[in-house]
């Protein structure tokens, strides 16, 4: 029997087990929790243990830190000569022509309309709809039941957080969050942050 | 003791107006980042003291402007930050650095202005001073020397410290509801720190402070309350340097990606009376620049620039670094900003007048000088 190795942490991990288990009941399903240090590092020792040629690996880890700490294991898994395909929920609705990248994750009830492409890492949350003909970069993070219009381009990174509703045709700059719930209905700059903490959007200026 | 603060200095509209004329119309303020201007055309807009001003590079030259059109005083540039020539978006009259009109569309056979007239266009300037990447201006028509307002030993430490400042700055305004003294007053007492910071600031630095055996000079009232005695009674307010103690600097990667601002394991604080605060809580690591703009007697904005020192190179989660530090910064910030603003909501005219130990003998020298200012007649 193939194995498939959820490998991540936190509420991610459970979920995508989960998910997985039912998705796949061909397969020997683990999950596999990856230690952090004081200093946030992964112990990436635990993929040693783990054979591309008996199985695969899916890496669930949240949006912490910019997505940057889940593309940190997707890399160390890509390294490793694994395939990371993705899983695409029994009761998501997604159109046949959306190109899915390696490693996405689509909830249940999700709803991708046609032409769309998702590219690797990325995460759609439960009951997101995502409009015709959008374009989501690497490593975005869609939370549960965010509406987005048709013709949208997301930036890598990105984070679109459960009330926020993103009109057609905008562009989300990349490592933008979208976290006030309401419409977004001009483009996003890169790395600009709507933090319900705070009072007014969080700009990054310069490089 | 008692403090000379009456209640009126908080609340009254009219001593607020009288604030911004007689001190921020008149001193050297902080407005804001070199390294938001990098290039020809890069500029930043800001409201100072009420008056709209543009910060632009010409050329390498930056220059500060009243940021309003001669012509039917439409703003020049909009938006807090962006890069354009200086060109009114209304109807294109443009402007050069020294502010004078550049060029008008069409204005021999419309506007019909002599030589004379179109020579008289010139836009307010304002001085500028940049210390590293800090950037001061000065709204007076005649701004007093830099150097009267600021001790030379602060200025250099504090500029020592911004050439360190990395060029990728993340920027946020919070609107702190309560008048913009309190900010002083609290960022002057170390302490609160183990009260109210009980859990976070305290938890990971020390402030040590002493109360002063002498006799305090601030009890007397003012000796000298000419122009000059006044310039000179207030450079002592504005002073910094390493004045907590911290753990350990606890090791994270990103340090590894900077270039750190001196050695020494300490927090810095700066302040530059009356609207800027710098923190540094890792010994050079990182600094946090409080700029602070008083909008009405009971509202203040912080507007928070949260910079590294210089990165060693580019790598993709640096803007991470700033935002996950941003919060940390916030948590502590946010103990403070609710206690002023408690303080501020139970404030009336006719509130008890606050009384003071011996350790607080820096803000009473600053409420001797400014009760003084406030009263009387001439400005500073």
């Amino acid at each position: 029997m193939k194995s498939r190795w959820i490998v991540g942490g936190g509420d991610q991990l459970g979920l995508a087990y989960y998910a997985w288990k039912q998705a796949r009941q061909d397969e020997d399903v683990q999950k596999i929790e990856v230690p952090q240090g004081a200093d946030y590092e992964f112990d990436l020792s635990v993929f040693d243990q783990l054979n591309p040629e008996t199985g695969d690996i899916f890496i669930a880890f949240d949006e912490r830190f910019g997505n940057f700490k889940r593309m940190e294991l997707f890399r160390a898994a890509l390294a490793r000569g694994f395939s990371l395909g993705p899983l695409i929920s029994a009761s998501a609705d997604v159109a046949q022509d959306v190109v899915v990248g390696k490693n996405v994750f689509i909830g249940p009830q999700a709803v991708i309309g046609h032409g769309c492409k998702i590219e690797y890492n990325s995460v759609i949350h439960a009951g997101a709809h995502v409009g015709a003909n959008s374009h989501l970069r690497a490593s975005v993070w869609v939370e549960p039941g965010v509406q987005i219009g048709a013709r949208v381009e997301v930036g890598a990174h990105a984070i679109i957080r459960t009330g926020a509703i993103v009109h057609s045709n905008i562009k989300v700059g990349k490592g933008a969050e979208l976290g006030w719930p309401q419409l977004y209905s001009t483009d996003v700059t890169d790395k600009t942050v709507y933090d319900i903490r705070y009072d007014e959007p969080i700009y990054v200026y310069g490089s | 003791m008692q403090s000379r603060m009456h209640p009126k200095y908080y609340l009254s509209q009219d001593i607020f107006d009288r604030e911004q004329v007689k001190i921020f119309r008149k001193v050297w303020l902080f407005a804001g980042l070199a390294s938001l201007l990098p290039e020809n055309n890069s500029f930043i807009t800001r409201k100072i003291a009420g008056i709209p001003v543009v910060i632009q590079n010409f050329k390498g030259e930056i220059k500060a402007f009243e940021n309003v059109c001669l012509h039917r005083s439409a703003p020049l540039q909009q938006g807090f930050y962006g890069r354009r020539a200086l060109v009114c978006p209304y109807h294109a009259w443009s402007y050069d650095a020294t502010g004078m009109v550049k060029s008008i569309p069409d204005c021999d056979t419309i506007y019909r202005f002599s030589n004379e007239e179109k020579q008289s266009l010139k836009l307010r300037e304002f001085a500028l001073k940049q210390l590293g990447s800090l950037l001061f201006i000065n709204l007076s028509s005649e701004p007093m020397p830099f150097e009267e307002q600021f001790n030379p030993g602060f200025v250099a430490l504090m500029k020592n410290a911004a050439n360190a400042f990395d060029t990728e700055v993340m920027v946020t305004t919070w609107h702190g509801k309560f008048n913009w003294k309190l900010v002083y007053e609290n960022l002057r007492d170390f302490n609160h720190v183990k009260f109210l910071h009980a859990k976070s600031l305290a938890a990971v630095a020390d402030f040590p402070f002493h109360a002063a055996n002498q006799v305090d000079l601030a009890l007397t009232p003012l000796s000298d309350t000419s122009v000059a005695g006044l310039r000179k009674a207030m450079r002592p307010f504005s002073f910094g340097g390493p004045e907590g103690e911290v753990d350990p600097i606890r090791h994270v990667p990103w340090l590894d990606m900077v270039e750190r601002w001196g050695t020494q394991d300490a927090y810095f604080n700066w302040l530059a009376y009356p609207n800027l605060h710098i923190a540094c809580g890792n010994g050079g690591y990182s600094f946090t620049i409080e700029h602070h703009i008083p909008v009405a007697p009971d509202r203040t904005d912080i507007e928070i620039y949260f910079v590294t020192a210089k990165k060693k190179k580019p790598y993709a989660a640096s803007s991470q670094v700033l935002l996950s530090n941003l919060h940390y910064s916030k948590k502590i910030l946010d103990e403070d900003i609710g206690m002023l603003e408690q303080i501020q909501s139970v404030l009336h005219d006719d509130a008890p007048i606050p009384n003071q130990g011996a350790y607080e003998s820096t803000n009473r020298q600053i409420e001797r000088w400014y009760t003084t200012l406030m009263e009387i007649e001439h400005e500073i």
